[in-house]
């Protein structure tokens, strides 16, 4: 009896200390490269040599803030990221609000191709709005990078909008209207302040995505109009040095930046967690 | 003029008939209830005049007009949700505001009417707290509040009672009343509770499988139920099946398996029929006075229900009927003495057909 459960007690314990160890090295994989990048963005050295650095120095953030090709790379994914990000929070919404509706036979297929881009390849996606931009006779770069973009900012949008539609009862949409609202009031006043974590989440998930993409970008840039990873890109090809660990560091901070001004605005909670009015 | 009329109104969810062929008003003040089992059509029928759903066939009358063609946002109807349906991310005051605004009530009236609508809910001071920091029961007065302030032709409540655990619900049930009656408030309750119906309407509505079964006052419904399921919907029963026969001038007698039972049958035709006899109209005898007919049973045993005792007695073909005795001291015959059981000819509901 007691041999038993000292037994199944060492089996608990060894599952324990695998369990721990695997979370252990998760964690470990995802940070060290973070914190390496971190730590050699600060490099002395004009070159890249071995780990960790002796001394330190800005010189590969002055070189980045000198560099106007990535400063336009920069501009120009901040432009781009937000307006893609503001169509397709917008045309999201409305899609998800439609689908939520909607009760005729494709509704599934229709909700299944909107959501598509999600998975097929951003390089598939980057090549076919490229043929798409050029046979619709588009040729500025911003336009087509926008429309590529928003193509894969909008899914997210829709889907953790219509995810948090769900969870909002029909009858709050039912007691505006009988209360003499209007349909497009009542979608205003009440289903879209409900939903807005929805929609925040989306709109954070589809810029960060706008923001980090190359696969789409690569295909849709043209020589003036080139977005910071494709820019990154291009240089680690022709000389790599460690302003790409300073650009890296720039972008962590530009994400903490951005989580932490969502925090304030919806509370953060609200956002990776359970909605603010869930149940 | 009635403030309702539904005319044969049907409703269909693909082949299941949710409402059928259904027709009633509801005159100006009177508060009705829609009382019927889960799933026979009570909240459809509400849906249909609040304007959520569109009837197959029949007519909707609010006021006089056609709502045929009338939106929800058009038809001035008050709706207070199963759940309340308070918007959580607006304040009591909000919540109310919300209709008047519609509405174009200006903005100094909305605010007086707000104090106004909270003190007759009695939840003064609760204005700017948020539906989350209620409690059930305050929710759902401020539910009533909110739909009651935009002065509906017509007050919708889906189960209102529903959600509160059973002290709760007997206080507020009480309260409602109230509410509806200082308004004056035209209204109808749905419920599958026939307490809860009895104890608010001036009128039940009472609806089986889509169908409407009967109309009448709660009283009415009691005494003088129509069919087997009314009588069996609402209150105690005591079931006897057999056969009705008339003699002449109107009194009837239905064979039974206990015997010949004399019964004034009103408009029921001859054939089968089941007596219904309440509880409290079947009574012990002793002697000769009362009874027109007596059944031969034995006590099984006794429920002390407080004032009353219930009484349960096997009679001779196995049947176990109920009586209810007034508990006031007197000896009652002990679990398996026999008895003889009475009732009057009056006291006796016979209704068309034979139970299942
Ligand atoms: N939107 C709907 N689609 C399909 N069937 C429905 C719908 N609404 C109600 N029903 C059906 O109609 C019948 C009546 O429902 P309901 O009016 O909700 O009953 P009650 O309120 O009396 O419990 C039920 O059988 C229910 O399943
Ligand atoms: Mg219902």
């Amino acid at each position: 009896m007691s041999g038993l459960s000292i037994s199944k007690r060492l089996a608990d314990a060894l599952f324990e200390a695998a369990y721990l160890s695997l979370i252990t090295l998760f964690i470990a994989f995802s940070v060290i490269p973070v914190i390496v990048a971190v730590v050699l963005s600060f490099d002395a050295r004009s070159f890249i040599g071995p780990f960790p650095p002796k001394q330190f120095s800005l010189r590969w953030y002055e070189s980045f803030l000198a560099d106007s090709y990535y400063r336009d790379g920069l501009v120009t994914s901040l432009i781009l990221a937000t307006v893609a990000t503001l169509i397709a929070t917008i045309a999201g919404t409305l899609a998800a609000i439609a689908l939520s509706r909607a009760t005729f036979r494709g509704r599934a297929a229709l909700q299944a191709a909107l959501l598509s881009p999600l998975v097929v390849p951003n390089v598939v996606l980057g090549f076919g709005m490229l043929i798409f931009a050029s046979r619709l006779g588009i040729i500025d770069g911003m336009t087509r990078l926008i429309m590529g973009h928003v193509l894969i900012t909008f899914p997210y949008v829709m889907r953790t909008t219509a995810a948090s539609l769900v969870g909002i009862k029909a009858s709050y949409y039912e007691a505006a209207l009988s209360l003499g609202a209007k349909p497009w009031k009542a979608l205003a006043q009440v289903t879209l302040p409900l939903a807005r974590t929805g929609i925040l989440a989306g709109a954070v998930f589809g810029f960060v995505t706008s923001f980090d993409d190359v696969g789409v970008s690569l295909f849709l840039t043209d020589a003036y109009t080139f977005t910071l990873p494709v820019a990154i890109l291009a240089q680690m090809r022709a000389n790599l040095d460690l302003t790409i660990a300073a650009l890296s560091v720039v972008f962590i901070v530009a994400t903490v930046l951005l989580i932490v001004l969502l925090d304030r605005l919806a509370g953060l909670d609200a956002i990776v967690g359970r909605g603010v009015y869930g149940r | 003029m009635a403030v309702l009329e539904l005319q044969n109104i049907t409703k269909r969810f693909g082949a299941a008939t949710a409402v059928d062929n259904v027709s009633f008003e509801v005159e100006r003040g009177e508060v009705v209830a829609l009382l019927g089992p889960s799933g026979c059509g009570k909240t459809t029928t509400l849906r249909m005049i609040a304007g959520f759903e569109w009837p197959d066939e029949g007519r909707i009358f609010i006021g006089g007009a056609d709502m045929e063609v009338r939106q929800p946002y058009d038809r001035n109807v008050g709706l207070v949700f199963q759940d309340y349906a308070l918007f959580p991310h607006m304040s009591v005051a909000q919540n109310i505001a919300f209709g008047m605004k519609n509405r174009g009530v200006p903005r100094a009236e909305i605010s007086r009417r707000i104090d106004e609508v909270l003190e007759q809910v009695q939840l003064p001071g609760i204005a700017g707290r948020r539906p989350s920091q209620l409690s059930g029961g305050q929710q759902q007065r401020v539910a009533l509040a909110r739909a009651l302030v935009t002065r509906p032709d017509i007050m919708l409540l889906d189960e209102p009672l529903s959600n509160l655990d059973a002290k709760l619900r007997l206080q507020l049930r009480r309260e409602i009343r109230n509410i509806l009656s200082t308004f004056d408030c035209t209204s109808i309750i749905v419920t599958h509770d026939q307490e809860e119906a009895m104890g608010l309407a001036d009128r039940i509505v009472l609806m089986n499988r889509g169908r409407i079964e009967q109309v009448d006052t709660p009283h009415a419904l009691y005494q003088s139920p129509k069919t087997l399921f009314a009588a069996d919907f609402i209150g105690h029963a005591n079931w006897i099946g057999g056969t009705l026969s008339r003699r002449g001038g109107g009194a009837g007698v239905v064979e039974t398996a206990l015997g010949s039972v004399a019964v004034a049958p009103g408009g029921i035709a001859d054939g089968a029929v089941t007596l219904c006899i309440r509880p409290e109209r079947l009574a012990l005898v002793d002697g000769e006075a009362g009874a027109d007919t007596r059944l031969d049973a034995v006590v099984e045993r006794h429920d002390p229900i407080g004032a009353d005792l219930r009484i349960w007695s096997r009679l001779k073909d196995g049947t176990l009927v109920q009586s209810l005795e007034k508990n006031v001291g007197r000896d009652l015959p002990a679990p398996g003495s026999a008895v003889t059981l009475g009732f009057r000819a009056a006291d006796c509901i016979v209704l068309p057909g034979a139970r299942p």
